[in-house]
């Protein structure tokens, strides 16, 4: 029987090669699309899953207000980790403190390579699962101990085996190798963490991370933890959410709640509002899932609009079978699985196309996905995606089909009725509805980058680079080294900054100031910078002056950007004082002269207004960057080539690194950069469909209105009026649908841009391109059909009634 | 005789508009196994409502209609549908060949839905094909075989299921008279094996071919 079924299927399949062709080609676009977007949304999901311990790893995070704003962070204080061991312990199986993820250079033999890694304390092992290969199960014992990634101990050591070699630090601390750790693969938090040292070799290192240890207000730590099984998230928030307030008065005042985010929350719902959990990459998953969805509806209305519109054609075989004994059942049965060949047609083309695309689609996305061969999750799913889509599309035409009344299809009365073509103008308009929508939406998207890019940055980030200060050796070298490099002629300016000119890696509060308001917490985004910050940058001055030289007193100076003048709601700020709270201890830090006020530039998200910002002279050599500006009438290369000779010459144990700041201000853009990629492809993806079915559809019409066409023609009608006949019925559809997608884009795209504070508005323009491109291109799909049905000869089309 | 079918008043209505129009009315019929009867009237008597109707394609609106003794009238759609596969065979005018499927495939189709063995299909449908002679047609589609031979195939389809009653709408409306005496002549053999014909001609000569005529004028059988 159904090797009968299969049989009639192919004949009509070969038949009918244009619908063949229109309706595989058509579902296998639409099925790897969703292929994609679900290997996709897969590997999103399966971030983390990983550790064994998945569902019991939490990071402490910590909200903290300020004049009534509640910010999120995971940055907690040393003395926590005491609150917890003492008044908690039983709730947790590990607490790890932990450093952040930073490079460090470590150095054998001539070998002295970049490694980004962390020091944490020894829970750590066992709360990853760390699978130690080689060496100390308990590699972080002994305090100058370095256990290290399989991939880091390849780098360093080739075929030599790493255990108990020594290995130099920054190039001043001696630790040993204790054990090599399997790499975390990617797509999991921690794979970037190329070695672990001792957590207590952190704390002895530099006098202010001693000096943390019981200082609540030092928010500069990470602390994970794995909870204990018989417990959960949030029991143990709930018990340790006020720890901080009760143990620090101090803090009190900035309500610290400390509160655990589950491993599973880190990757895909990391965005806290006002101290809610708000979303985060999630919503990029349902977008491209509801996007994905809607390509593959898109593609099984082409099949179920195609089998429809041709019913006449099968009309007779349906009277035919029933007449000989066939039951509407085995009808349906029949139909569907003629659409179940045809989805399985398209799957082994879709498949293919997959395979071909993954790599350029992982490049778009960011992704390392590997094609799940052998995942029998994968294949059963597969499966399920071509019965699904079987039954999606071919239920309708399967209902409708074997509903022919078999004494009128036989008798040869059989004529569609009137509003048979109903259900097929809907679903062609909820198509057009569904790809002009797609179309705005990426507009949107694209002029929102568009739109903050063009954004005042307020600096000159053209041939600016900055150099990360790697090593001990940098010290009290900053003047020395920039006359060199000024010298050398490659640079003009040089100035030296604590946070990356793109970043700020410090926030501050506790001042005092004339005006300030009563009860007022300020809270200031906080740089130390060197002598000619202004000038490096290209920053806009307003009001004073940058640093100088020629001033002594720089020493204590400050420079407000704009924002930060309102902020503090200071009047005529030039030459006003900013005190530490603390100028009435014995020993007061010197207060802090305004000198300047700075135009605002864009530091952090160009997507937000620019925070209030302080910038100190920088008196204890907080420096973390060398920021260069190069000379512009030599060639880049010219330039990096004569400065990495400078660093050299000074630094030979240093290895030469630097970044671009352009590029690491537009890697700020990179995010929403990849959401428009990839939403630009699936839309011209839908809309590709969706003219595929017209294209279809208009052929098929065509051929119904031959003989009408050459009626027409005899009796005197242009090739136009005929086009213009043919054409039109589709081009309403494609009107409906953009009065009815309009808005629905508009709403959707006014919801996503409330997320930025820096938005684009949705002008008219947009829907004009949207609205004018829709129906250029329907108007070019059908007009080749009307055209060719136009021109024809009618004696032809006449001759063969 | 046995009584293979009987029409008691049976009557089929349809609503046009307003007005509610007879095609047939208070048919009353009694059809003998082994009969051959042939229904004459002008177009639009009624005589194809009749014939699908008593194929059970169609059914009456009101009336009693009993087949092989079974209340058809009163019956499930799908003790009907066994009835029907299992004992009528339709042959219509224009053939109605599945154009995709060959001679040989096209004759097998009924019993697939009989849901018949493989083996004994592929025996079933060989004798077919012998019998009338064109196993040589068999891996020939519908549109490659003249008119003649499309009903040739056509009848096999309706003689493959063993019917007792064979229904036969103008069955020679579109073959030239060679091709329709051929056909004629093959019913009456067929009549003469026990099958129960009952066609629909506008032929004198093909109604001549019958045991009985009945004459239908404005769905009414006339005496």
């Amino acid at each position: 029987m159904l090797k009968n079924y299969f049989k009639i299927a192919f004949r009509n399949l070969l038949k009918n090669k244009v619908y063949s062709f229109i309706n595989i080609s058509g579902l296998a676009i639409g099925m790897a699309a969703t292929m994609l977007i679900g290997l996709w949304i897969y590997d999103e999901l399966s971030y983390n899953k990983h550790f064994e311990n998945y569902d019991t790893i939490a990071q402490i995070y910590q909200n903290e207000s300020n004049n009534g704003d509640t910010e999120t962070s995971e940055a907690i204080p040393r003395p926590l980790e005491f609150a917890l061991r003492e008044a908690h312990n039983d709730n947790f199986k590990h607490i790890v403190m932990s450093s952040w993820n930073f490079p460090w250079y470590l150095k054998y033999d001539e070998k002295n390579i970049n490694f980004l890694g962390s020091f944490m304390q020894e829970g750590v092992i066992d709360m990853l699962s760390l699978k130690i290969i080689n060496g100390k199960p308990n590699g972080l014992k002994d305090l100058n101990s370095i256990m290290l990634a399989e991939s880091t101990a390849e780098k360093l050591f080739g075929n030599e085996d790493p255990i108990g070699k020594i290995l130099k630090l920054s190039d001043s601390f001696e630790m040993e190798v204790t054990s090599v750790y399997e790499d975390i693969p990617d797509n999991n938090s921690f794979s970037d963490l190329e070695f672990v040292m001792p957590w207590k070799f952190y704390i002895t290192w530099q006098d202010w991370i001693r000096e943390a240890e019981d200082h609540w207000g030092n928010n500069s730590f990470q602390a994970f933890v794995q909870i204990n099984d018989n417990t959960t998230m949030e029991a143990v928030t709930n018990k340790i959410i006020n720890v901080k307030k009760e143990r620090s008065p101090e803090e009190a005042e900035f309500n610290p709640e400390i509160f655990l985010a589950p491993m599973k929350d880190w990757h895909l719902r990391d965005t806290y509002e006002n101290g809610v959990q708000s979303g985060g990459r999630i919503e990029n998953v349902w977008l491209f899932g509801i996007i994905g969805t809607f390509v593959l509806l898109l593609a099984c209305i082409n099949f179920i609009n195609l089998s429809t519109a041709r019913s006449e054609k099968r009309a007779t075989e349906v009277g035919i079978r029933k007449s000989i004994g066939s039951h509407r059942s085995q009808l349906i049965f029949q139909f569907l699985s003629e659409s179940f060949l045809i989805v399985l047609l398209s799957f082994v083309l879709a498949f293919g196309i997959v395979l071909l695309s993954l790599d350029g689609f992982n490049n778009l996305a960011a992704k390392q996905i590997v094609f799940p061969w052998t995942n029998y999750q994968f294949w059963i799913a597969s499966i399920l995606f071509i019965f699904i889509t079987a039954i999606l599309a071919g239920s309708y035409p399967a209902l409708y089909l074997s509903s022919f009344n078999p004494v009128a299809v036989l008798k040869g009365t059989f004529k569609a009725g009137k509003y048979s073509a109903l259900p097929r103008k809907i679903l062609v308009v909820a198509q057009f509805t569904v790809s002009i929508a797609l179309i705005i939406g990426t507009i949107v998207v694209i002029n929102q980058i568009q739109y903050s890019k063009d954004r005042p940055v307020g600096y000159d980030k053209d041939s600016l680079i900055q150099v990360p200060v790697m090593s001990a050796e940098f010290s009290g070298k900053k003047d020395f080294m920039r006359m060199q490099l000024i010298e050398s002629g490659a640079v003009v300016e040089m100035a030296t900054t604590s946070s990356p000119t793109t970043n700020v890696w410090s926030n501050r509060s506790g001042y005092d100031w004339e005006g300030k308001p009563e009860g007022f917490q300020e809270d200031l985004a906080w740089t130390a910078v060197s002598y000619e910050f202004v000038e490096t940058l290209g920053l806009n001055l307003i009001e004073g002056r940058g640093f100088s030289r020629e001033f002594a007193s720089d020493s204590t100076a400050v420079i407000l950007n704009e924002t930060a003048v309102k902020y503090m709601n200071i009047e005529n700020p030039i030459g006003k004082l900013i005190r530490d709270s603390d100028y009435n201890d014995p020993d007061p830090a010197p207060p802090l002269k305004i000198v300047g006020v700075i135009q605002d530039y864009i530091v952090q998200s160009p997507y937000e207004p620019v925070k209030q910002a302080m910038y100190v002279f920088d008196a204890y050599e907080n420096e973390s960057y060398y920021n260069l500006r190069m000379n512009p009438d030599r060639s880049i290369s010219d330039n990096l080539e004569t400065i990495e000779a400078v660093f050299k010459r000074n630094f030979p144990n240093v290895p030469f690194s630097y970044q671009f700041v352009d590029e690491e201000y537009g890697a700020k853009f990179r995010a929403e950069e990849r959401v428009a990629s990839l939403a630009r492809i699936f839309t011209i993806l839908a809309i590709f469909i969706s003219c595929l079915g017209l294209f279809g559809l208009a052929s098929f019409i065509a051929e119904q209105r031959t003989k009408e066409i050459g009626v027409r023609k005899v009796l005197g009608a242009s090739v136009k009026q005929l086009w213009i006949l043919l054409s039109k019925d589709f081009i309403t559809l494609v009107i409906i649908a953009l009065v009815i997608g309009s808005p629905i884009a508009y709403y959707m795209m006014s919801q996503w841009l409330q997320k930025f504070s820096y938005r684009t508005d949705i002008s008219w323009t947009v829907f004009a391109l949207a609205c004018s491109g829709a129906v250029l291109i329907s108007l070019l799909t059908v007009s080749y059909q009307a055209i060719k049905a136009a021109t024809a000869n009618p004696v032809n089309s006449l001759r063969t009634e | 005789m046995n009584i293979l079918l009987s029409l008691n008043e049976a009557t089929r209505a349809v609503n046009s508009g307003s007005n509610r129009i007879n095609l047939l009315e208070d048919i009353t019929l009694n059809v003998n196994e082994g009969e051959f009867i042939s229904l004459m009237g002008p177009s639009g008597s009624g005589k194809s409502t009749l014939l699908n109707c008593i194929g059970m394609l169609d059914s009456f609106t009101d009336g009693g209609y009993t087949f092989l003794g079974q209340p058809v009238h009163s019956m499930k759609e799908k003790n009907r549908s066994k009835l029907y596969k299992d004992y009528i065979g339709f042959v219509f005018q224009a053939y109605h060949l599945i154009d995709e499927l060959n001679v040989w495939e096209n004759i097998e189709t009924p019993l697939l839905y009989k849901n018949i063995k493989s083996s004994e299909r592929k025996a079933l449908v060989g004798d077919m094909l012998d019998r009338f002679n064109i196993v040589g047609k068999k891996d020939l589609f519908p549109r490659q075989l003249s008119g003649g031979q499309q009903q040739l195939v056509g009848i096999a389809r309706a003689l493959i299921g063993k019917p007792k009653l064979i229904l036969a709408d103008e069955p020679t409306g579109n073959l030239n008279s060679k091709q329709s005496r051929e056909i004629m002549e093959l019913f009456s053999q067929l009549n003469k094996e026990g099958v129960t014909i009952i066609q629909a001609t506008h032929s004198e000569a093909n109604a001549a071919y019958g045991s009985r005529i009945i004459n239908l004028l404005d769905g009414k059988i006339v005496p």
